[in-house]
C-alpha cells in the first residue's frame, strides 16, 4: 500500500508542477495542433485518403508532441541536483518510473483527448463511432510511449547528446507498437470494429506494454543508480 | 592464442566458403520460377542468422555484465553487436536487392522488412550511444541496458512471419517446418551459415583485441597523468 | 529479364562483398590508429619516467 501511495506522490508531484507551470504541455499542444494544421493544407486529403491516414497521422502527432513532454521527464529534475535527491530517498528506482510514467501518461492522454476533436473537425472524420475501442487503443499505445520514452529519458539524463540521442533511440523501439496503434486506429476510424485481421496487432500493443513494463520497472534502477 | 583462432576460423570459413560458392554456381539449377537470382539466398539467409544471432550473444554477455560488472563482457557485447550490424545491413541490401527483381519493388512496409530495419537502427543506435559517452562504467551499464531492450526487436523480426502474412516469403527452410526446399538446395545454406558464423566470430575475435588495446591505452594514460 | 536477373544477382552478391570487405577495412585501419597512439602514450610515459 506504501509502494502504491509513493507512486502516486511523485506522479501527482510531478502532474502538479507541471499544471503549476503549463509550459512543456503548452509546447506539446501547440506543436501538436500546428501538425495536424499543416497537414490538412498541405495534402488536402479527400475523404477516402483521410481515413487511409487517420492512424498514421494521428500516432506520429502524438510521438513527436510526446516526445517533447517524454524528454523532460528526467531533464526537469536536472537543476539543483533534484534527481540525486529523488535517487537518494526512500522509494525505489522502480517507483520513481512508475511515478513519473503516470504522470507523463495522464499528460499525454490530455494532449491526446484534445487533438482528436480538432482531428476531427479539420479533417472531416467521424471519430466517436467506436469511442470505446478507441479509448482503449489510445490508452494501449500511449502507455507504450510513455514506458518507452520514460525509460529513454531515465538512460540519457545524465549524457551530453541528450536532445539528440532520445529521439534516435527512442522512435525504433517505438515502431512495433507504434504499427499496431495505427492499424487498430485507422481501422476504428473507419467505424468498424477491429475484426479477426486485426487481432494480431491488437495482440502486439498489449504484449509490448506488458514486456517493456517489466523490462523498464526492474532495469531502471541500473540506469538511474549504477 | 587468440591470433591462432582467427586465422584458424578465417582459414575454415574461407574453405567453406569456397566449396559453397563453387557449389551454388556450378552445380545448383536455376529455380523454376525465380531465375538465377535465388542464389541470393546463400548470402542473404546467413547474413541474417549471423546477425541475429550475434545479437542473442550481445544480450546475453550485456545481462552477464551487468550481474558480474566484468568489464570484458561489455566488450564482447560490443564488438558482437558492431559485427552483427554488418551483417544485418548485408541482409537488408541483399534482400532489397533480390526484391527489386522478384517483387519488382526496392522495399515495403510488411512486418519482416519494417522489424529487420528497426533491429538495424536499434543497434546502430547502440554504437552510437557507446561514443557518445566517455566514462567506461557508465558506458558499459547504459549500453548493456539499452542491448536487452533493443533484443525483443530480434524475437520479433524472427516471428514476424509466422506471425503476420508478409510481403517477405513465409516460412520454407526445415527447421520452421517450412514448405520446404528442393533436395540438394538447403545444404549449402547451412554450410554457408556456418562459414558466415565463423567470418563473424573472426571479426568479433579482431574487434576485441581492439578493445583489449584501447584499455590498454586508457590504463597507461591514467598512469602518465599519475606521474 | 535473363540478362537483368544475372546482372541483379551479380550486384547482390557484390553488394554483400563491398560491404563486409569495407568492414574489414576499416577495422585495419582502426588497428594501425590504435598502435600508433599506444606507442605514443607509451614514449610518453618513458619520457616522463626519465
Amino acid at each position: 500500500m506504501l509502494y502504491l501511495r509513493q507512486i502516486l506522490a511523485i506522479a501527482g508531484k510531478d502532474l502538479r508542477s507541471e499544471l503549476r507551470s503549463k509550459e512543456t504541455v503548452n509546447a506539446s499542444l501547440s506543436f501538436a495542433l500546428v501538425i495536424l494544421l499543416l497537414f490538412s493544407f498541405a495534402f488536402d486529403p479527400s475523404a477516402e485518403t483521410v481515413r487511409e491516414i487517420s492512424g498514421g497521422l494521428l500516432w506520429l502527432v502524438f510521438a513527436f508532441a510526446g516526445a517533447l513532454v517524454l524528454n523532460r521527464s528526467f531533464a526537469r529534475e536536472q537543476p539543483n541536483d533534484c534527481l540525486d535527491a529523488l535517487i537518494a530517498s526512500p522509494t525505489s528506482g522502480a517507483q520513481l518510473f512508475l511515478g513519473k510514467c503516470l504522470a507523463n501518461f495522464v499528460l499525454l492522454m490530455a494532449v491526446e483527448m484534445i487533438c482528436v476533436p480538432v482531428f476531427g473537425i479539420f479533417y472531416n472524420v467521424a471519430w466517436t463511432r467506436r469511442i470505446g475501442w478507441l479509448t482503449v487503443v489510445f490508452a494501449l499505445g500511449t502507455w507504450a510511449l510513455t514506458i518507452i520514452g520514460t525509460m529513454f529519458s531515465a538512460l540519457t539524463v545524465n549524457l551530453r547528446l541528450r536532445e539528440l540521442m532520445l529521439p534516435i533511440l527512442v522512435y525504433p523501439m517505438m515502431i512495433p507498437a507504434l504499427m499496431g496503434a495505427i492499424q487498430l486506429t485507422t481501422v476504428l476510424m473507419t467505424g468498424a470494429p477491429p475484426g479477426p485481421e486485426n487481432q494480431v496487432w491488437l495482440r502486439l500493443l498489449v504484449g509490448f506494454d506488458i514486456i517493456f513494463t517489466i523490462l523498464g520497472v526492474g532495469l531502471v534502477e541500473i540506469v538511474l543508480v549504477g | 592464442m587468440r591470433e591462432k583462432l582467427i586465422y584458424l576460423f578465417s582459414a575454415i570459413a574461407a574453405v567453406l566458403l569456397a566449396w559453397d560458392l563453387y557449389r551454388v554456381f556450378m552445380v545448383l539449377p536455376d529455380e523454376a520460377n525465380q531465375g538465377a537470382i535465388y542464389r541470393i539466398i546463400y548470402f542473404h539467409v546467413p547474413a541474417a542468422m549471423t546477425s541475429l544471432l550475434g545479437f542473442f550473444v550481445a544480450m546475453v554477455c550485456s545481462a552477464l555484465y551487468l550481474i558480474t560488472r566484468n568489464l570484458r563482457f561489455d566488450s564482447v557485447a560490443a564488438a558482437v553487436t558492431e559485427v552483427g550490424v554488418v551483417f544485418a545491413a548485408v541482409n537488408l541490401v541483399t534482400g532489397s536487392i533480390w526484391g527489386r527483381i522478384i517483387w519488382g519493388i526496392w522495399w515495403t512496409w510488411d512486418a519482416r522488412l519494417t522489424s529487420m530495419l528497426v533491429c538495424w537502427l536499434l543497434y546502430a543506435g547502440y554504437l552510437m550511444l557507446r561514443r557518445a559517452i566517455d566514462e567506461p562504467t557508465q558506458r558499459a551499464r547504459l549500453s548493456a541496458v539499452l542491448s536487452i531492450f533493443a533484443f525483443v526487436d530480434v524475437i520479433i523480426v524472427w516471428k514476424s512471419i509466422e506471425w503476420w502474412r508478409t510481403q517477405h516469403p513465409g516460412p520454407v527452410l526445415s527447421i520452421r517446418n517450412g514448405g520446404g526446399m528442393a533436395p540438394g538446395m538447403e545444404s549449402p545454406l547451412w554450410w554457408n551459415v556456418l562459414a558466415m558464423a565463423l567470418v563473424a566470430t573472426s571479426l568479433v575475435l579482431l574487434r576485441m583485441r581492439q578493445e583489449g588495446i584501447r584499455r590498454e591505452i586508457d590504463a597507461l594514460r591514467r598512469y602518465a597523468h599519475a606521474l | 529479364m535473363d540478362t537483368r536477373n544475372f546482372t541483379f544477382m551479380f550486384y547482390g552478391f557484390l553488394a554483400a562483398w563491398i560491404i563486409v570487405l569495407g568492414y574489414v577495412v576499416s577495422i585495419a585501419m582502426r588497428e594501425s590508429r590504435l598502435r600508433k597512439e599506444l606507442d605514443r602514450v607509451r614514449q610518453m610515459i618513458e619520457g616522463r619516467e626519465k
